[in-house]
């Protein structure tokens, strides 16, 4: 008997086809003799359709193409199942259903990954792989993420967030505000947004500016922060949940501009191989280069910020060192991290077939963790109560 | 037209229609009967001896009615008859809606029932239709065996059982074997641990299933589901595919049941927990029930698996053995074992002792039983991997069923061990050795005593008086009539009558209580509500 898995990706969000490429990729990964995956794909208008070519890379080039031959599907709760229904295709066909056991959000972004899609698991009723609903929003929110930690005491850069319509009021005086209070080069990011989408760098009041607007188009929330100079960015990734989790080892990505890109991340690996193979494919050192002390100190910080925030399953999580001061910030979460940094933990000795099988554990314990708590009171209160008077059951002996 | 007006008023189509009549009261006056036959399993053998009782008086008043009917019919009466059979119908009616609305337990319509009402009415169809066909107008008609059936309805339970006995075989086959199917596609990467035992299977089943969820995906038989079909009801319904350790519960009533359960579900691994003098009357003599609750031993040895037993009991000891077979109890001669046991306000805490580990629990499950079911459930854990750890916090978390030796906070900040739902003998002496425990706080035993035990109640009373004055400092009793035996037996017992109290009734013995109550008090309430005390 295989557990049914569903595969979430795509969805309406900037990173729909880093997520794609990420799905793909799992679903290939997967132990086909023990999980029966089903894709469901998310379209740019928030359809959810399913079908065998989704599994199939190459098909995603040419979409309208694609979703001809795939089915809409829909969840819903029934007998205390989740079942999966397709569209009937056809009058007289009959509409296939599937009972879906746990379900594994490949997604990236905002309105998925930002706790949305969690969510929707969490009201179905339906285990999912991966964090919950309040630690997939706090990583997406990078100006909470930075409270969250500070609350905890953890290492983070000082930072000033407003709304971009306070900001449009008087673009030079917000832009002086932040120049006086943060200083020159700042960094300045939609705090929403993953794989650095909308992240500049300014070194002067006018590419400020220019920044601030980029990052204003992608987001209601602005957040700037100093930048540090001399900087080495490493990452690390951590799996396992609230009670116990490990870190893989390090990896240290190499720019091309003065911040990792969109493009570094997700495109120019491809340029070389003719295919994109997402964030497995960027140019980068793993293990980092960094002494053994270091390594020790960001695998503790990366459990650390995971408990913080309750994480379960696989996080990426970005730190800086600030070379000048020997200092190191954690930078941001990605609650869901490209390819799963699945290449960060071959090397740590966990082969991707096994991490994806820990992950969907860890997704089945959560939920029986859930479980042994009390949500609903067996008692139906209203049962005993005289309904149709205005001042409901109170004073009423239930 | 007029051949229809005709052929309505025909004799012969009114004889069909009383027969129909008579169909409906069968099908709605058999009711109750089905109700109790489905409490009784369907077993004939269950559901006779409960319908002689209930049937006592009854049957004189049917079978007069049966006569009187036929009386009337012989003396030409057709249309009284049909007036009987008409209002013996509306009656059933009402008869079948209020006991499915009064009943504590309704019959509960399943696959089942439905079946057998189906085959009910198509009984009835076929008798009425064969009758229209054959006969062309005698009267005596109106004594067909629908109408027998619509007068003794236990007669239409019976003769659909007999009816549909080969059917159901099949079907149970079909379900077991769905069942078995099912857990072959895991293909071995299930493991099964078979519970069984005299006393305690459940509570262990419970306590094991928490301990094994902390490192697996677990699936337990719910509730009481210990029998062949509840097992292959659970498998088949609530089984899911990520589960990794399968817990079953397994229940014996007759030699050959744990047998039978071990054929469904081979377990990879057994734990029996107590074995004693249970369900004699099916069991005929004790060493049946060991040789029943050891058919679990010798199916797991097969898969050369490990038997967990409790080596505290001699008879266990004495009769199996060997390499796979490891003992649990409460001294180091065992390699999984308790001791220290001490009592707080916190509940019960001892060194668990798992083969050369060791941690300290604390758990609000008390008494002796609890401890062995602890030490059971951690053995086996234990040997699936689970670390000592994770089987300290999954204790932790345990809570006692509700007015079962169940640890509260209580008034004055004193320590409450509620055990109100407690009503038999050697219950009440146990709970009354867990109150001693509590020693050096105060220890204080309220309780009205026994009650229902018929010419017992008096022995049983005095002998609880006996044991309570032994294990408390204070006793507070409530009534004064009816806990005259108590008190002799706690006189007898040498306990000081200064502490002993006699309270008119729940309220007074709470202000009695009140007076004596601090935080280092203990107070054991033994077969009443607490709640009771404070309205």
């Amino acid at each position: 008997m295989k557990i049914k898995v569903a595969v979430f990706f795509g969805c309406q969000s900037v990173e729909h086809e880093v997520s794609i490429i990420s799905a793909v990729q799992a679903m290939h990964s997967m132990d086909r003799e023990k999980y029966d995956i089903y894709p469901v794909y998310v379209t740019k208008d928030g359809e959810m359709v399913t079908g065998e070519e989704l599994f199939d890379i190459e098909k995603f080039k040419d979409i309208p193409k694609l979703l001809e031959k795939t089915t809409s599907v829909t969840l819903r709760r029934q007998d205390g199942k989740v079942v999966m229904s397709f569209a009937k295709k056809g009058v007289f066909a009959k509409a296939k259903e599937v009972v879906i056991d746990v379900a594994f959000p490949i997604v990236h972004g905002t309105n998925c990954e930002d706790g949305t899609m969690q969510g929707y698991f969490e009201f179905l009723g339906l285990p999912y792989v991966g964090c919950d609903i309040v630690s997939s929003a706090v990583g997406m929110d990078k100006a909470v993420f930075k409270d969250v930690l500070k609350r905890f005491d953890l290492p983070v850069l000082d930072a000033i967030t407003f709304y971009a319509r306070e900001y449009a009021i008087d673009k030079e005086r917000k832009a002086d505000e932040i120049i006086e209070k943060i200083g020159l080069p700042a960094i300045v990011k939609p705090v929403n947004l993953g794989s650095s989408v909308g992240i500049k760098k300014a070194n002067d009041k006018n590419s400020l500016i220019d920044a601030i607007d980029l990052a204003v188009s992608f987001a209601d929330k602005v957040l700037v922060e100093k930048a540090v100079t001399s900087l080495r960015e490493i990452n690390c990734s951590v799996l396992g949940d609230s009670d116990e989790c490990i870190a893989s080892v390090c990896e240290e990505p190499f720019m091309t501009d003065e911040i990792l890109s969109y493009e570094d991340k997700y495109t120019s690996g491809g340029k070389k191989t003719g295919g994109s193979k997402g964030m497995a494919s960027l140019s980068r050192k793993v293990p980092a280069d960094l002494d053994e002390n270091r390594t020790e100190e960001i695998r503790t910080l990366a459990c650390k910020i995971f408990k913080a925030l309750g994480c379960c399953g696989v996080v990426r999580i970005d730190f800086m060192i600030d070379t000048a001061t020997d200092t190191v910030y954690a930078n941001e979460i990605n609650t869901i991290p490209g390819s799963l940094s699945f290449y960060l933990w071959e090397p740590a000795g966990v082969p991707y077939k096994e991490l994806l099988d820990r992950m969907i554990s860890l997704a089945f314990r959560r939920q029986r963790k859930k479980e042994d708590l009390t949500f609903t009171i067996d008692t139906n209160i209203l049962a005993g109560v005289k309904l149709g008077g205005t001042k409901g059951s109170k004073g009423s002996k239930i | 037209m007029d051949k229809i007006i005709e052929f309505i008023f025909s004799i012969r189509f009114f004889y069909a229609f009383c027969s129909l009549l008579a169909v409906l009261s069968a099908v709605f006056g058999m009711t109750r009967q089905m109700q109790m036959f489905q409490q009784n399993s369907y077993f004939p053998s269950r559901y006779l001896p409960w319908l002689k009782g209930d049937e006592k008086g009854k049957f004189i008043l049917r079978a007069l009615f049966f006569v009187t009917y036929a009386v009337i019919i012989g003396l030409g009466g057709v249309l009284i008859a049909a007036g009987l059979l008409l209002i013996f119908a509306v009656g059933s009616i009402i008869k079948s809606i209020s006991v499915q609305k009064k009943s504590i337990i309704p019959l509960k319509f399943t696959m089942r029932v439905k079946r057998m009402y189906a085959s009910l009415i198509v009984i009835g169809i076929i008798i009425t239709v064969l009758q229209y066909l054959l006969l062309k107008g005698e009267s005596y008609w109106l004594l067909s065996l629908n109408v027998l059936l619509a007068v003794f309805p236990y007669l239409s339970v019976l003769l659909l059982w007999a009816v549909m006995y080969p059917t159901e075989k099949m079907i149970t086959k079909h379900y077991i074997n769905d069942a078995k199917n099912k857990l072959a596609s895991f293909g071995g990467k299930i493991k099964v641990i078979g519970i069984t035992g005299s006393f305690g299977k459940t509570s262990s089943k419970n306590i094991l299933t928490a301990m094994l969820k902390e490192k697996y995906e677990v699936f337990t038989t719910p509730k009481n589901f210990n029998t062949t079909l509840g097992v292959v009801r659970s498998i088949r319904e609530y089984l899911k595919p990520q589960t990794e350790i399968f817990v079953c519960e397994m229940g014996a009533k007759k030699t050959g049941d744990i047998k039978e359960l071990c054929d469904l579900v081979s377990p990879d691994c057994a734990l029996i927990t107590t074995v004693g003098p249970q369900h004699l009357d099916t069991f005929g003599s004790v060493d049946n029930v060991f040789k029943t609750k050891f058919e679990l031993y010798d199916s797991v040895k097969q898969k050369d698996g490990k038997v967990f037993t409790c080596g505290e009991s001699e008879e266990i000891k004495s009769r199996i053995g060997g390499k796979d077979v490891i003992l649990y109890g409460s001294d180091d001669s065992f390699s999984y074992y308790a001791d220290n046991v001490e009592y707080t306000a916190q509940g019960e805490s001892f060194d668990l002792h798992l083969a050369g580990e060791t941690v300290k629990i604390t758990t609000k499950l008390l008494g002796s039983h609890n401890v062995m079911n602890i030490v059971g459930a951690a053995a086996v854990a234990h040997s699936f991997g689970v670390s000592a750890e994770q089987i300290r916090f999954a204790v932790s978390r345990l809570i006692a069923p509700e007015h079962r030796l169940e640890i509260k906070r209580y008034a004055k900040g004193s320590t409450l061990i509620d055990d109100a739902y407690n009503s038999n003998p050697v219950g009440c002496l146990e709970a009354c050795r867990v109150l001693s425990r509590f020693a050096p706080m105060k220890r204080v035993l309220i309780t009205p005593g026994l009650v229902e035990l018929g010419s017992e109640e008096y022995k049983h009373n005095f002998r609880l008086g006996e044991v309570a004055g032994e294990c408390a400092d204070y006793i507070i009793l409530v009534g004064v009539e009816r806990s005259k035996p108590i008190r002799e037996g706690i006189l007898k017992s040498g306990f000081n009558e200064e502490n002993l109290f006699v309270a008119e009734n729940f309220g007074a013995a709470y202000n009695i209580y009140l007076e004596l109550a601090d935080s280092n008090t203990a107070v054991l309430i033994e077969n009443d509500l607490p709640d009771n005390y404070l309205k």
